[in-house]
């Protein structure tokens, strides 16, 4: 026996109710103290206990009205296997129902959910089954079985989510849970079909263990939808894109709210895509939240907010070890890296022989303007920063320009090997653009070298930058749990023309961002990221979503490294390091309105037929009876509660009769 | 209606236990009581009382210098006692039961207070007829204690002895009536004030030996109505006031076996008390308290 709805049995817990009005009626005996009882004697005894039995008769009868109107309630069903030989499965069925971002256009989900029951009722009775559904996961909703009631009730309990589907993954995913079962399977697939769902590699559709696809298509013509598609921060001024397509004559408002104050509104025509620009906003020191929404009632409303996260800090010092305050060298890396406010740094220097070194440790990473000029003590201060984890950025100067070792680097210094006279220079010879320092720097060729510090390389040595004679320019090197940057010239303006180029700035900037470790920590992810914690500082923390729930249990908070977010908005993670604001936004390409051609479909269906797999047949018990017990049971309540009434008036009267 | 007849209404409105309740001076109590009583009372030498002049008696010394009639001293030189109708100057101790089953009661009144009146109106009465009056207070033992006497003041004593009576405990007859019987070397009236819960032989062993040392014992057996006929229309559990003890009854044993079993146990106490030349008299809380000292007076008139 089973119950379509059985969250009602819950309701049995009522029984508690006559248990506590039972439990009454047997202390009814009054207490009365009396000047003796030297003349009494107990009567009532036989009395009571048949009372107590009348009481225990009723109590019984009330506690099984209430449990039977709990099983009601709950629609219990009888499922009786008919009798006759096990049939032969034909096939087993995959329905596959699309949970993404995108069914939540308009009554899309409420349609597919409908024709996911129409695939269910024409799959051939004695069939296996199993419903699945797809997001940027494949979710198992039901066992793999004949019977239909059980696939039909997860249908009903599936929802769509703020996720993005890739057809090409969750078929990858569909692939390996067909692999397991009985062969022929066939993918009953209910989906808006969307073309931004479609991989780069259409051969990423085909499985080799689904044997026939049946495409279910939810039609979303003719839509009408505006979608924030970025809200990019510049210092105090934001620029908002927003996208509209198939949209009605008219202006919609687009309202900024930022920590959760309204704080500007502007209006955009309709159709097409637009850029607003709203300056001057009142940032609040620290992580600020902004919400960008679009004020329309169009078909898909997920799309229609924006969540942004604006850091407003000041510029965090960045230390320069140098040999010279005022020299060149920190005038140059001053103004690169004021150049651009998104590196937010500053250079703080460190003179040689004057400063106090133990503090390097509070910092992320370290300028060195001069290399060769490290010894002694400071050599091994900078070795043991660079293995517990820092990360520095250092310049061969004319320290050691003519041989020996280089320090902290240990590099072995060959006398240079260009150099003849101011007029002969070298040029950037290869540059490794994939190393994500150097992707999105140009302007390297325009570079002159005239003299550098010639080092033999060393295992484990990365060059990033060599001369056009092949020697190494630019190389990073892993030291401990950190790494260096050298760069084999000064910052003198007399070995190279490096500072004055265009390129510097960029050059200084990304090494910030790659050093610092800030390129590898974001605060704005998509719906379906995991959330790093241990790049937001923390290896542990706690993460609040934007309903305010935590994420994590207390024992989770000390183990788990990776957070899941599912849900847009501005989820809030607090770490030993410190607290921040993370921003969540759906996918942008969910509310593509784009679906997949005719033709394309008819390619995909027509690239999985035909691949049989051969592997055990199934067998399984015949479709069964399913028999609903509520009638006769409702019939047995009704009894109940007349047997109930006569009982209760007999039972209940007043005392009198003892 | 004559001015006698109201002045005896008034009186006897004063004797009903719900209006002395409201009374909280037992002196008061008393006073009003006996006082009340007398104006109700047909002038009568049957009852023994009265304030008529009887004789005059040479001063012999032990005498109260109190009762010399000093106008005969003044004209004659002698000493001359007055004496009056009901003088009997004997002694009168008042034995109050203060057990916690006289807490039972009322309202208007519990058994205990209407004890009290009890006590106090047969004090005030004997003071009032120059009798020497003590008390006691006993539980299961001795608690308070006033010898019998004549002298100034003793009334106002034996009336605190009275009025600060408290139920408590359980009752026994024996040890506190042991220790009476060494303290009471002259023969006297003894009036015992209790509700009388306990075996009849284990109270005659205690009342006997009074009675064998010459003294005239009357019992009061003081019970309250709803201990003669308990109000109880359903299942009650009785919770005993002085050994805790509970017993579930139902209605019909209470309205018939009950009061057959009371019955019983009175008239076996009468039978007892009259086997050792004792009084037997069964007061109700809701009696006025002229029936009990009428009784008392009949029982003194018999004992002179």
């Amino acid at each position: 026996m089973s119950f379509l709805a059985p969250w009602f049995l819950l309701a049995a817990l009522a029984v508690g109710l006559p248990f506590w009005l039972h439990r009454l009626q047997t202390q009814s005996a009054e207490r009365r103290p009396f000047s003796s009882t030297m003349l009494l004697e107990t009567t009532a005894r036989q009395v009571h206990v048949r009372k107590k039995l009348k009481y225990l008769f009723l109590l019984a009868f009330r506690i099984t009205l209430l449990v039977l109107l709990a099983l009601i309630f709950a629609q219990p069903i009888w499922t009786r296997a008919l009798p006759g030989p096990l049939q032969q499965a034909r096939a087993t069925h995959l329905v596959l129902i699309d949970t993404s971002a995108s069914m939540q256009r308009n009554d899309a989900f409420d349609r597919a959910i409908v024709a996911a029951r129409e695939a269910i009722e024409s799959i051939p009775n004695g069939d296996l089954l199993q419903v699945v559904s797809a997001d940027d996961r494949v979710h198992v909703a039901s066992d793999l079985a004949a019977d239909k009631a059980n696939h039909r009730a997860a249908v009903a309990a599936l929802e769509a989510s703020a996720l993005r589907l890739d057809f090409g993954s969750a078929m990858t995913a569909l692939d390996r849970l067909a692999a397991d079962l009985p062969p022929p399977v066939q993918l009953h697939f209910v989906s808006d079909f969307q073309d931004s769902g479609m991989p780069v590699r259409f051969a990423d559709l085909a499985g080799s263990s689904i044997a026939e696809l049946i495409p279910h298509r939810i039609a979303t013509d003719e839509q009408f939808n505006w979608q924030v598609e970025y809200a990019q921060a510049r210092a105090a001024d934001v620029d908002v894109g927003v996208l509209g397509t198939g949209t009605p004559a008219g202006a919609t408002s687009v309202r900024l709210r930022l920590n959760d104050q309204p704080v500007a509104q502007d209006e955009v025509a309709a159709t097409g895509r637009h850029v607003l620009t709203f300056s001057d906003l009142p940032l609040e020191p620290g992580d600020n939240r902004l919400t960008v929404t679009v004020a329309a009632d169009d078909d898909l409303a997920i799309d229609n907010e924006w969540y942004s996260v604006i850091e407003n800090a000041p510029p965090a010092p960045v230390p320069l070890i140098t040999t010279n305050r005022a020299g060149l060298a920190a005038t140059y890396l001053e103004a690169a890296l004021r150049a651009d406010p998104g590196a937010n740094y500053r250079v703080a220097s460190m003179v040689i022989g004057d400063a106090d070194f133990r503090t390097l440790s509070r910092y992320r990473w370290a300028l060195v303007d001069d290399l060769g000029a490290i010894g002694g003590d400071l050599e091994a201060t900078l070795v043991a920063f660079l293995e517990n984890g820092g990360s520095l950025l250092a310049f061969a100067g004319r320290g050691r320009s003519t041989s020996g070792q280089l320090p902290v680097s240990t590099h072995a210094v060959r006398p240079t090997a260009v150099g003849g006279g101011d007029d002969e220079y070298l040029t950037i010879g290869q540059i490794d653009t994939g190393h994500p320092l150097l992707a999105e720097t140009e302007g390297w060729q325009q570079v002159n070298v005239t003299r550098n510090l010639a080092i033999d390389i060393q295992d484990g040595d990365e060059v990033l930058i060599r001369l056009e004679d092949d020697t190494p320019f630019l190389l990073e090197r892993r030291l401990g749990q950190g790494r260096l940057l050298l760069l084999t010239a000064g910052l003198d303006n007399q070995w190279n023309d490096l500072p004055l180029r265009p390129v510097f700035v960029g050059f200084i900037v990304a090494a910030a961002r790659y050093l610092s470790g800030a390129e590898r920590s974001s605060k704005a992810y998509t719906t379906g990221d995991a959330l790093p914690l241990s790049l937001l500082g923390g290896v542990s923390g706690q993460v609040v979503d934007p309903d305010g729930n935590s994420i994590l249990s207390l024992a989770d908070t000390t183990r788990e490294q990776q957070v899941r977010l599912e849900q847009p908005g501005i989820y809030e993670v607090y770490t030993p390091q410190g607290d921040y604001l993370v921003a969540v936004n759906t996918d942008p390409r969910e509310s593509s309105a784009a679906v997949i051609t005719a033709e394309a479909l008819d390619r995909w269906v027509a690239s999985m037929a035909g691949q049989e797999r051969r592997g055990p047949t199934a067998q399984v018990q015949n479709e069964p009876a399913t028999l609903e017990l509520w009638h006769a049971l409702l019939f047995i309540l009704v009894l109940l509660v007349i047997g109930e009434s006569i009982l209760g008036n007999l039972f209940l009267r007043p005392r009198t009769e003892l | 209606m004559s001015v006698m007849q109201t002045s005896q209404a008034t009186a006897r409105e004063l004797l009903r236990p719900e209006v002395l309740a409201r009374i909280r001076n037992l002196d008061l109590v008393a006073r009003s009581v006996v006082e009340g009583f007398l104006i109700g009372l047909h002038r009568s030498p049957t009852f023994g009382f009265s304030q008529e002049f009887a004789e005059y008696r040479a001063y012999t010394e032990g005498d109260d210098p109190r009762f010399i009639d000093w106008n005969v001293y003044a004209r004659t030189e002698r000493t001359y006692i007055k004496r009056y109708l009901g003088d009997t100057n004997s002694h009168l101790m008042i034995l109050t039961d203060a057990s916690a089953s006289m807490g039972f009661g009322g309202p208007p009144v519990s058994k205990l207070r209407y004890a009290q009146f009890l006590a106090a109106s047969l004090a005030y009465l004997a003071n009032r007829q120059h009798d020497a009056v003590g008390c006691m207070i006993f539980d299961e033992q001795v608690r308070d204690y006033r010898a019998p006497s004549t002298r100034a003041g003793r009334l106002q004593s034996v009336l605190h002895c009275i009025d600060h009576a408290e139920a408590r405990i359980g009752t026994k007859f024996d040890k506190p009536f042991d220790k009476f019987r060494e303290q009471v070397t002259r023969r006297g009236l003894v009036a015992v004030i209790s509700d009388f819960y306990c075996d009849t032989e284990k109270l005659l062993a205690g009342v006997r030996p009074l009675a064998w040392q010459g003294q005239d014992v009357v019992l009061f057996h003081l019970l309250d109505d709803q201990e003669l006929a308990p109000d109880v229309d359903s299942n009650v559990l009785f919770e005993d006031l002085e050994t805790g003890e509970a017993v579930e009854v139902a209605p019909a044993f209470m309205q018939e076996i009950y009061p057959a079993r009371m019955r019983s146990h009175i008239d076996s106490l009468a039978t007892a008390a009259a086997g050792i030349g004792a009084d037997h008299v069964l007061v109700k809380t809701s009696d006025s308290l002229d029936q009990a000292l009428r009784n008392y007076l009949l029982f003194r008139q018999r004992r002179k």
